[in-house]
């Protein structure tokens, strides 16, 4: 360990000079580890931001509830009352025709128009029920047989698709960190086997002097460490810049979705890939110096 | 120090490079090995190095016992030794005190002991004016000279030193062997293959050992 920080400025100078050996060939890995980290950062946001919508519409699941026949408002008043005692509702409302319709309007913003082109307002007073997930099927059913109400309307559909995809990004994300850890693996191990063969002499001498395998391959860890770690810091940035003009594109053109929070994303990108690519340089060093024990000595 | 016990050691292709050495050096010897080319001074000088590994009897080094499979223990025992190679094997593209440092800085010596050493070692050798320079740019002879360096600056137990006259005309290889000898001390023995006889023939003060296909015999001059 004393020979360790008695030495960091020879493993800082060793480092270099093996990344000035093989320059090219570096920086090439340099580009390309950044590249796949990016994509494999983009799995991770996508994936993020589908979580968090599913989340979000899940707390904020409700099935509407229209009525068979509304003419009398004490008796809608009551129908509230005992949709709210059922397990499993969280709130319920009465919404009018007028209100269903001003709702309508700010769903369709600029294209509201087209509702001027009915001559009354076609829509129809209904309850909006806010539910706890997990309880939607028990409570349809239960409003279902209410008397007075005549059908239930639900956004599951919606849900469990949002839902499919998000389950498949989570997928796709595996899959893609699996083939991002095999690619940097093996390209570092190469890189790192490359250097080994190309000191092979300087590594018998210093086997022959004693020098101990730790202390030999220390800076080929280095290297790989600082090459994914770079890599890394270039796919966060690249990520950053990313999400920053997506979340500027989707404001405009998708302003009701829930999107978390942009500087939360980007905290969480700019923690998760360089570690993740920090632990993947050391493993594929570690990988690569394995071939350190054939060198004679 | 150093003792051998019917040490062999026939390689992978059935030759017997020694056999059943016996021989036992203390600190502070000054031991030649001699003999022709091919009669197993390398391969005695190997085993001491563990590049080698006995292939029959017991040999140990330092106190410790040559054996496969102790790659670590190895590791140590060199490290209280001092090897002067026959090729060098110094590092290219360093200069000669970094040559001189590769061989201390794995030993957990502070920065300000190593260049004390190093500097020492390269003014005994009588280099120190060339310590910044890179030992590709060095001749011959001070190329040896920066591996005896790198070789004594680690304070070893042992100096071992494969053929350091192999290529000198005759007055330096004197000075080569003087200077090898001067490195002699209670703690330190020096140990030199070398095939020129009449070089050390006249010494006083030595051990001599006498490779002969694969045997060795024993003559110890001087102070018992």
């Amino acid at each position: 360990m004393r020979s360790f920080f008695y030495n960091l400025g020879y493993f800082v100078k060793e480092t270099f000079r093996m990344l000035r050996m093989n320059l090219l060939s570096n920086l090439f890995s340099l580009v390309g580890t950044g590249l796949i980290l990016f994509l494999f950062g983009l799995v991770i946001t996508g994936g993020t931001i589908g979580n968090r919508i599913v989340m979000l519409l899940s707390e904020e699941a409700q099935i509407s509830a229209y009525f068979t026949d509304l003419t009398d408002m004490e008796k809608a008043e009551d129908l509230v009352s005992r949709i709210k005692e059922l397990e499993g509702v969280r709130d319920a409302f009465y919404i009018n025709a007028t209100q269903a319709y001003g709702r309508m309007e700010k769903v369709l913003g600029e294209e509201a128009g087209i509702l001027e082109l009915f001559e009354n307002n076609p829509f129809e007073a209904f309850i909006e029920i806010r539910i706890h997930m997990e309880a939607m099927d028990t409570v349809i059913e239960k409003v279902n047989a209410l008397e007075g109400i005549d059908y239930v309307r639900d956004n599951i559909e919606v849900l469990e698709q949002m839902r499919g995809i998000t389950q498949g990004l989570k997928i796709l994300g595996y899959f893609i960190f699996l083939a991002v850890s095999i690619t940097t693996l093996i390209i570092l191990s190469h890189l790192i086997r490359q250097g080994i063969y190309h000191n092979r002499e300087q590594i018998h001498t210093m086997k022959l002097l004693g020098a101990p395998n730790a202390f030999i391959g220390f800076p080929f860890v280095t290297v790989g460490l600082l090459l994914t770690l770079t890599g890394g810091l270039i796919a966060s940035g690249l990520l950053v810049f990313f999400i920053d003009g997506a979340y500027g594109e989707m404001n405009g053109l998708l302003p009701f979705l829930p999107l978390p929070s942009k500087n939360e994303l980007t905290s969480g990108i700019i923690l998760w890939i360089p570690t993740v690519s920090a632990f993947l340089g050391i493993s594929g060093s570690l990988f690569g110096l394995s071939s350190v024990k054939k060198v004679s000595g | 120090m150093i003792e051998a016990n019917k040490v062999s050691l026939r390689y992978a292709d059935n030759t017997l490079a020694l056999n059943e050495v016996d021989v036992k050096i203390n600190p502070g010897e000054l031991v030649f090995i001699t003999g022709p080319s091919g009669s197993g001074k390398t391969s005695l000088l190997k085993l001491l190095m563990g590049m080698e590994y006995p292939t029959a009897g017991t040999l140990k080094v330092l106190g410790q016992p040559m054996k496969k499979g102790r790659s670590g223990k190895i590791s140590r025992i060199r490290r209280k030794i001092g090897p002067v190679f026959q090729e060098f094997k110094l590092i290219e593209g360093r200069t000669a005190l970094e040559n001189v440092y590769i061989g201390m800085r794995f030993l957990g010596m502070s920065p300000r002991k190593m260049k004390e050493y190093a500097t020492t070692a390269l003014d005994r050798v009588g280099l120190a004016h060339k310590k910044l320079s890179p030992v590709e740019k060095l001749s011959w002879g001070e190329a040896q000279r920066v591996a005896i360096a790198r070789a004594v600056a680690r304070k070893p137990h042992l100096i071992l030193a494969d053929e350091p006259t192999g290529n000198l005309d005759h007055d330096n290889a004197v000075k080569i062997l003087e200077l090898l000898k001067s490195f002699r001390s209670d703690q330190t023995a020096v140990i030199i293959t070398t095939h020129a006889t009449h070089l050390i023939e006249d010494e006083k003060d030595a051990t001599f050992l006498y490779v002969n296909k694969g045997s060795v015999s024993i003559e110890r001059r001087g102070k018992e």
